[in-house]
């Protein structure tokens, strides 16, 4: 057991390197998205919280419920993005199959709301 | 062996059923903003208070994105909890080995020390009333306790 376990953790910190060294050369990735009209947009980080929210001056006006609702469909579509980003940017160095299993699944289309740079 | 094995993988195949479906709630410190969200950082249900509105935009987006963390936190802490229920506590830290601290441990041997949020506040300190010497005993009972 003891050998499985420092076995998976020695293949960890392989992948681990290759994806930092990855990651040093092409910057943390992050995803985005925004509201139609700029209301709310979000960085994300693929597998965690997101990183930034911005709340426009306007979007106070579609109160606390609708504001809500609209951070939350904003925040999804923007760690959709982080994650599709980051299997792009991993499918190099990881088998893609093994990305879209621990759920960063590369998004077919990129509309306009999604990331941009 | 194997039978042991067959048990943990089983073991391990509810761990990731339960941790899919781990949520937590918390409320901000200051009571605007509550959260529920998963171990992924995905939000699951998010509940704005009026007041916190009226704080401005920035605030709001301060006030959510800290609390989408903090209710984050929570789900990974209780999924780590989860798992060291299911597996044993070794099997918990042979992932923690691998995945790095659960984060109530990260909170409890932070690497660097937290800053608290507000300045403490200095001790409250009264200069001493200076002891009077005065061999004038009606200075005394003129003023007791030494004030001037």
């Amino acid at each position: 057991m003891d050998d499985d376990v420092e076995r998976a953790a020695r293949k960890v910190r392989d992948v681990e390197q290759a994806v930092s060294q990855h990651v040093a050369r092409s910057g943390p990735v992050t995803g985005r998205a925004s509201s139609p009209d700029g209301a709310v947009t979000v960085v994300a980080t693929p597998g965690g919280p997101p990183r930034q929210i911005e709340v426009s001056a306007s979007a106070l006006r579609m109160g606390p419920h609708g504001l809500a609702a609209e951070i939350m469909r904003v925040a999804e579509k923007a760690q959709r993005n982080a994650a599709s980003r980051l299997h792009q940017t991993l499918e190099r160095v990881v088998d893609p199959r093994e990305l879209t299993e621990l759920g960063f699944v590369r998004e077919r289309d990129e509309d306009e709301f999604g990331w941009r740079r | 062996m194997a039978a042991v094995n067959e048990d943990r993988m089983q073991a391990v195949e509810q761990l990731q059923r339960d941790l899919a479906v781990t949520t937590e709630t918390v409320e901000h410190p200051n009571g605007l903003c509550m959260v529920t969200a998963s171990a992924k950082g995905e939000i699951r249900a998010l509940h704005l208070h009026p007041a916190l509105l009226q704080q401005g935009p920035r605030a709001v987006g301060e006030i959510v994105t800290e609390t989408v963390r903090l209710a984050t936190n929570a789900a990974v802490q209780t999924s780590f909890n989860k798992m060291a229920l299911a597996l044993g506590d070794g099997m918990a830290i042979d992932v923690e080995s691998i995945a790095g601290d659960s984060p109530f441990r990260s909170t409890w041997n932070p690497v660097a020390p937290p800053k608290s949020a507000a300045e403490a506040a200095p001790a409250e300190r009264r200069p001493r009333a200076p002891i009077v010497e005065d061999p004038d005993e009606d200075a005394f009972f003129e003023n007791p306790f030494g004030r001037r």
